[in-house]
């Protein structure tokens, strides 16, 4: 009997003090950890994010900045910390499922609570405006009569930068007669698409709007809006999973987040996503809203991770 | 663009503009001469202040920050010996010397002329030449950045004082030190031995602070406890007269020259350009004897190309939407938060808001002189505590000023330990700049030599055979490397 009422209240105990601390949460300021440097693409949508965040979850928000690794050190860094909801990082669519495909990193699929998706820009394959290619035709033909002439650029090894022109050319059957030249980042790269020393590039529309440039392809579900004469990956005939690409990115917890946690944040982030000013702040720098939900971005999230280990052998990383 | 001038000149001169221009020069040269934070943090700190701000204020406040700490490096590299930003390590070498001398305000006045002189020069060349500029940066592909990189590894003979070989020693260590981390084309770990913090590699920042600043504290510590209660002698800015310019104007022109056409290069940087700029002063400079003793020359070389930079970078910013460094990477998204595609077009499409950035350049640029004046009053007295407590303060600021950067303690492991390395080498007489040059520039040099190889298909001659640039600066480095070696056989047959 004795037994009995202390098990009870021991259960009791325990359950009361979980709702409490759910109830409670948040009680002191929460982190969003941008893996990038300041003033990055990454970093600034964190920051545009904060305050609308901090106002939906009636507490502070501060962002901090932990970058190296291609963001794998901000990750490795988290993956080992407490689920308590205080620690939020903002990965996208390489930190989190190509970066633990391709390095020896301590995190890997099952490493996290996904919280609440954020943003999905589709990515385009693009040429210097006075490329003579004016369709991926043209650059099978070209390619194939001078096997090896032709130089795609990148942002970097295992870049989303990468992934789309790898996706194009394997798509097209041309990969291995093309030359691959990584830069850092997509800024050294657009200069040498301007300049002639590579011929392609394939990043976001807002980035490739930064210079003179003229898209191929674009990797979407259906034609762009404002390029509605380009043809998406598939009426080009390249098939799936390499014919859909987006550079996409959401909130993510340490695994074993509790439910009641993860329900408030993904609420406050429904709420500061849809907010006014989140809106004109996407709207003024380019960004694509893609609002998922913490069940439907868990779900995206380990689709994803799956169909990009055939980009990530293609890509011969 | 010129014809919006008055219209942009209205929009300096307003309340918000003033405060703009000054509150951001005084902030930038602060946070410029707090050892670790580096003109990148520093223009990311007000970053989310300009988010509420006007088009032409935002973007100005991030200048006024940029110049002002580039400039505010130089007061930490001459007082403390500790380069406040990368860029201010070559500073050090004549700057320190002539402040332990007792001559810190005559040292910070060369440096400030300069430096104002430097960022002036290249706001001029900004406004009148930037399209033309930015066609030339656009012929420096990886192969040219390449011959660059190597005529500024030969550098590293130059600024090794004392003996070449244990130069030469450092700077190997330096280009080794920067190839840990992911490899630059195939994505792959190297010497990071499993350990997930050395995936970024080494920070740069922390490694120059602790083998300038940290092992100097570590020198003084194992020396006799001086009597001397103040470090420097130093009552603010002496400005040099025009006298003492004779003779060092040919040096200055030249520097600010070296500056702007490096600033121009995507790429590349103002700490290449203050180790090219210096290794050419110790060249030719008719004061050359005197580098590395606390020769004015020295200063001079340095700050004046590292501020000529300042404009430099902006060029291909502004003409063609390309980012010449970090710094001006983040002033594109600022752009681009307001609602600015930056692009080709950008100028053509804004002229009153480029007219009142480049205006307002200038400007910042002419602050740097009162403004550094002033600030260096207010610092002087913090300079007459005892030697123990400055340690002490050095010390605490570095590491602050480290962790702050990435947050990350695991970066003030790896400033201690250049600290303590940094102290055993120099103790043999190793010479510490070329280390940092080797950590400088051993990433692109790798990385266009690599890009260079892939785009060659594997043959190193092509490199110059069909590129007149690389060609032109490869030849530029073999003298750079030959002289010295003549000039020394004929001292000696002479004798």
């Amino acid at each position: 009997m004795k037994m009995k009422y202390l098990i009870s209240t021991a259960v009791a105990a325990v359950i009361a003090s979980s709702a409490a601390m759910a109830d409670g949460f948040p009680e002191r300021p929460i982190n969003l950890i941008a893996p990038f440097n300041a003033g990055g693409g990454t970093d600034l949508l964190l920051r545009g994010l904060a305050p609308h965040f901090a106002e939906a979850i009636g507490s502070e928000v501060f962002v901090s900045n932990m970058a190296g690794g291609s963001g794998t050190v901000a990750a490795s860094a988290l993956q080992g910390q407490r689920p308590d909801g205080y620690q939020l990082a903002y990965m996208s669519i390489t930190v989190s499922t190509i970066q633990p495909q391709i390095k020896d990193v301590p995190y890997g699929l099952d490493s996290w609570t996904p919280i609440c998706s954020v943003a999905a820009s589709p990515t385009l394959l693009f040429v210097a405006n006075d490329s003579p290619f004016q369709t991926a035709e043209d650059v099978v033909e070209a390619v194939k009569a001078e096997p090896g002439k032709y130089v795609y650029g990148s942002s970097g090894p295992g870049a989303m930068t990468h992934l789309t022109t790898v996706a194009a050319f394997a798509g097209l059957g041309i990969l291995d007669d093309m030359k691959h030249l990584p830069f850092q980042g997509s800024g050294p790269a657009i200069k040498e698409l301007t300049a002639g020393n590579i011929q392609f590039f394939g990043d976001t529309e807002a980035l490739m709007q930064r210079g003179d440039f003229r898209p191929l392809m674009v990797f979407n579900d259906t034609r762009l809006e404002n390029f509605p004469d380009t043809p998406t990956a598939t009426e080009v005939g390249i098939e799936a999973p390499l014919n859909e690409l987006y550079l996409w990115g959401g909130l993510f917890a340490p695994a074993g987040l509790e439910p009641d946690v993860t329900a408030k944040l993904e609420a406050a982030c429904e709420a500061s996503v849809a907010s006014d000013g989140f809106m004109e702040f996407a709207n003024n720098s380019g960004t694509v809203i893609n609002y998922r939900g913490a069940a439907e971005f868990d779900a995206f999230y380990r689709a994803q991770y799956q169909s990009n280990s055939s980009l990530i052998e293609a890509a011969g990383l | 663009m010129l014809s919006a001038l008055p219209e942009a000149i209205g929009i300096l001169l307003s309340v918000e503009g003033i405060l703009v221009l000054v509150l951001g020069t005084v902030l930038g040269i602060i946070l410029g001469a707090m050892p670790g934070i580096g003109s990148t943090v520093a223009v990311a700190i007000v970053l989310p202040f300009t988010l509420t701000m006007g088009q032409a204020p935002a973007i100005l406040l991030l200048l006024a920050v940029y110049a002002g700490s580039v400039y505010g490096g130089s007061i930490s590299a001459i007082l403390i010996n500790t380069p406040g930003t990368p860029q201010s390590a070559a500073t050090c070498l004549d700057g320190y010397p002539m402040a332990q001398r007792g001559e810190a305000g005559i040292a910070l006045g060369w440096a400030t002329v300069a430096s104002v002189v430097g960022g002036l020069v290249s706001a001029i060349v900004l406004i009148f030449a930037a399209p033309q500029l930015a066609a030339f940066a656009l012929q420096f592909g990886p192969i040219e950045t390449f011959a660059l990189i190597l005529l500024g590894m030969t550098c590293i003979v130059s600024v090794s004082t004392g003996s070449v070989v244990k130069g030469l020693m450092a700077g190997m260590i330096g280009i080794f030190l920067s190839t840990v981390g992911g490899d630059p084309i195939l994505g792959e770990m190297r010497f990071t031995f499993g350990n997930w913090q050395l995936f970024a590699g080494f920070n740069l920042l922390a490694v120059v602070i602790g083998v300038f600043a940290l092992s100097e504290v570590f020198i003084r510590a194992s020396a006799p406890i001086s009597r001397v209660s103040d470090l420097v002698a130093f009552n603010g800015i002496v400005l040099p007269s025009w006298q003492m310019w004779k003779g060092r104007l040919r040096n200055l022109t030249k520097s600010v020259a070296i500056g702007n056409v490096i600033g121009v290069l995507p790429g590349t940087g103002a700490a290449t350009a203050a180790f090219i700029s210096y290794a050419e002063g110790r060249r030719s400079s008719p004061n050359r004897d005197g580098f590395g003793k606390g020769e004015p020359d020295g200063i001079v070389s340095s700050e004046a190309a590292n501020n000529a930079v300042t404009g430099g970078a902006l060029v291909p910013t502004m003409a063609l939407g390309i980012p010449g460094d970090a710094i001006t990477a983040v002033m594109l998204a600022t752009l681009t938060l307001h609602g600015i595609t930056p692009g080709p077009k950008l100028v053509e499409d804004n002229p009153t808001l480029i007219a009142s950035i480049f205006a307002g350049f200038f400007i910042i640029n002419l602050l740097l002189l009162p403004l550094g004046m002033m600030l260096s009053r207010v610092a002087a007295p913090i300079l007459r505590v005892r030697e123990a407590f400055m340690m002490t303060a050095i010390v605490i600021l570095c590491a602050v000023g480290i962790y702050f950067v990435r947050g990350n303690p695991f970066d003030l492991l790896i400033m201690g330990g250049a600290g303590f390395v940094g102290f055993l080498l120099r103790r043999q007489g190793v010479p510490m700049a070329p280390l940092v040059i080797g950590m400088v520039l051993g990433p692109t040099l790798e990385l266009t030599l690599r890009q260079g190889l892939i785009l060659t298909d594997g043959n190193f001659l092509a490199f110059f055979t069909d590129h007149p640039i690389a060609m032109v600066l490869a030849i530029a480095a073999l003298l750079a490397l030959s002289l010295p070696l003549w000039r020394g056989l004929l001292t000696r047959r002479a004798a």
